[in-house]
């Protein structure tokens, strides 16, 4: 496990935090951080957010920047509301391309990439600030 | 009405059932696997004594969920607990309709929201303590039949959760202490959460109408005695019969990403019965050091029998031993101290040392208690 922090925390700043952004449909109007910080949190709204998988580290930086929160503690968050009927966590695909494919085919779904691989499938509604 | 919820919990699993071949099914689950010793053969606290036990604490738990077309999912969770040979019981099974992406209803078999923590209370990898403070979450009735609704919204940049609750419970208890078959009907609650960046706040108040019929007779033929010999006012002061109770508690917390706070404070009144008030509170501290989050926690709880009831009988009246015999078990006065520390080692597993050390204020007794445990989610 510290293995695999370490490693995350050295793939960050390798990222470049200020390059990434979040997609969504190219129908689809600019959305504040709050905002996308409540989707991700489960709160409300009528998006859909698209999330990567357990111990992506882009995944893990996003949680970290956006939310506030370590991958451990976003596990207890989520287990405090799947348990009870109070929530669900956001679906998940394997990578940022095919994240892509989803929100273009999703007019509703928004998700985070790194810049580098934004397409004209999807329309940027906010970047990340570091 | 029991019937009637029974066949609800039966068609929610049928619905579970007959829609298996299309519906979308997702499995979860969290396990807890607890150990724990007293320091000295003459302590017992939480079921646990000088003995090393791997059983008291543990439990297993599935959660099937099948969301249905049109905004409708059911939910079944079977839940084996160590105490009970870990015999499976559906803990949770529910219907979930969303009306909207802010609110939802839940009918079924819920948990009753008394607590802060009541919802996740058997999911031990939620919080950092190895159990949740029992000076508060003592009451034996953690669920209910019945329907609730919860809304998420906004008000101003405070996030607002408002959950309704309706519906009655059938189970077992303990009273004086011996088991007694408790019912609670026509509960109703609400409770109210609010957070804003690290601050958050919980409101609960519930009511409903208790009974509680020990199984052995001892205290309803004590009661049946004190009528035939003229005491019906103490048979009354003291009966537990569709007797009006309430419950409040409210809840505080802060949390930084690295300073951990909370506390919460509950209080309950039956109304006209043997039971007194019922108080409890904790507050607790934790810091979170990368994978390690060292806590430390104090609880409280204070319960004063009603001396009332046979102090009105005169030292000479030969039922008042018994009377006060059965006030003065529903008095209770503990402090404990806990000091432990969770450690993240794993994406979905948490290891959790704690010892306890509990003062009963009653009996003079110290009772010590060291737990180790892994709880996971999965």
């Amino acid at each position: 496990m510290k293995k695999l922090l370490l490693a995350v925390l050295l793939c960050v700043p390798t990222l470049s935090l200020a390059d990434m952004v979040v997609i969504a449909h190219p129908s689809a109007a600019d959305i504040s951080e709050d905002e996308i910080s409540r989707l991700y949190m489960g709160r409300a709204g009528s998006l859909m957010p698209v999330n990567l998988p357990d111990g992506n580290p882009l995944r893990d930086h996003f949680e970290q920047e956006l939310l506030g929160r370590s991958p451990a503690q976003m596990k207890a968050y989520w287990s405090r509301l799947v348990f009870t009927g109070k929530g669900r966590p956001p679906v998940e695909v394997a990578t940022s391309a095919e994240k892509i494919d989803f929100i273009a085919a999703n007019p509703n779904s928004i998700g985070y990439i790194p810049a580098s691989d934004v397409t004209d499938q999807v329309k940027v509604i906010a970047t990340i600030a570091q | 009405m029991v019937s009637k919820i029974k066949q609800l919990s039966l068609g929610v699993l049928l619905a579970l059932t007959a829609t298996a071949v299309h519906a979308d099914i997702r499995f979860n689950g969290f396990a807890s696997i607890k150990a724990g010793s007293t320091l000295s053969s003459s302590d017992s606290l939480y079921g646990y004594d000088k003995e090393v036990d791997f059983k008291n604490e543990s439990l297993f738990a599935l959660q099937v969920q099948a969301d249905l077309a049109d905004r409708l999912s059911v939910t079944a969770q079977l839940m084996g607990r160590g105490e009970n040979d870990f015999n499976a019981e559906f803990e949770w099974a529910y219907l979930t309709y969303e009306l909207n992406s802010q609110t939802r209803i839940n009918a079924g078999r819920l948990r009753t929201p008394f607590y802060r923590y009541s919802d996740f209370m058997d999911v031990g990898y939620a919080y950092d303590w190895a159990r949740v403070p029992n000076s508060v979450y003592n009451l034996d009735f953690n669920n209910l039949e019945g329907v609730s609704l919860v809304r998420f919204g906004q008000l101003g940049t405070v996030d607002s959760t408002i959950q309704l609750i309706f519906g009655s419970y059938n189970g077992e208890t303990n009273i004086t202490p011996a088991p007694a078959d408790v019912s609670i009907d026509r509960v109703a609650g609400a409770t109210w959460e609010l957070m804003q960046g690290n601050f958050s706040a919980r409101l609960a108040y519930l009511t409903g109408k208790l009974t509680m019929v020990d199984q052995d007779g001892e205290l309803t033929g004590l009661l049946g005695l004190l009528e035939q010999s003229g005491f019906a006012e103490t048979a009354h002061q003291i009966r537990i019969e569709d007797a009006s109770s309430t419950f409040m508690g409210l809840a505080l917390g802060y949390d930084n990403g690295s300073l951990v706070l909370g506390g919460e404070i509950v209080r309950s009144k039956v109304k006209d019965t043997v039971i007194p008030t019922q108080n409890g509170y904790y507050v607790s501290a934790g810091y979170r050091i990368n994978s390690y989050t060292p806590f430390i926690s104090f609880e409280s709880r204070d319960n004063d029998g009603k001396a009332e009831i046979y102090q009105t009988l005169g030292s000479g009246n030969p039922f008042r031993p018994a009377v006060e015999g059965v006030v003065e078990s529903f008095t209770i006065k503990r402090d404990t101290w806990n000091i432990g520390s969770r450690y993240d080692f794993h994406p979905s597993a948490a290891l959790k040392v704690q010892f306890s050390s509990q003062k009963d204020k009653v009996s003079d007794q110290r009772d010590q208690l060291v737990t180790v445990g892994v709880d996971l989610v999965f």
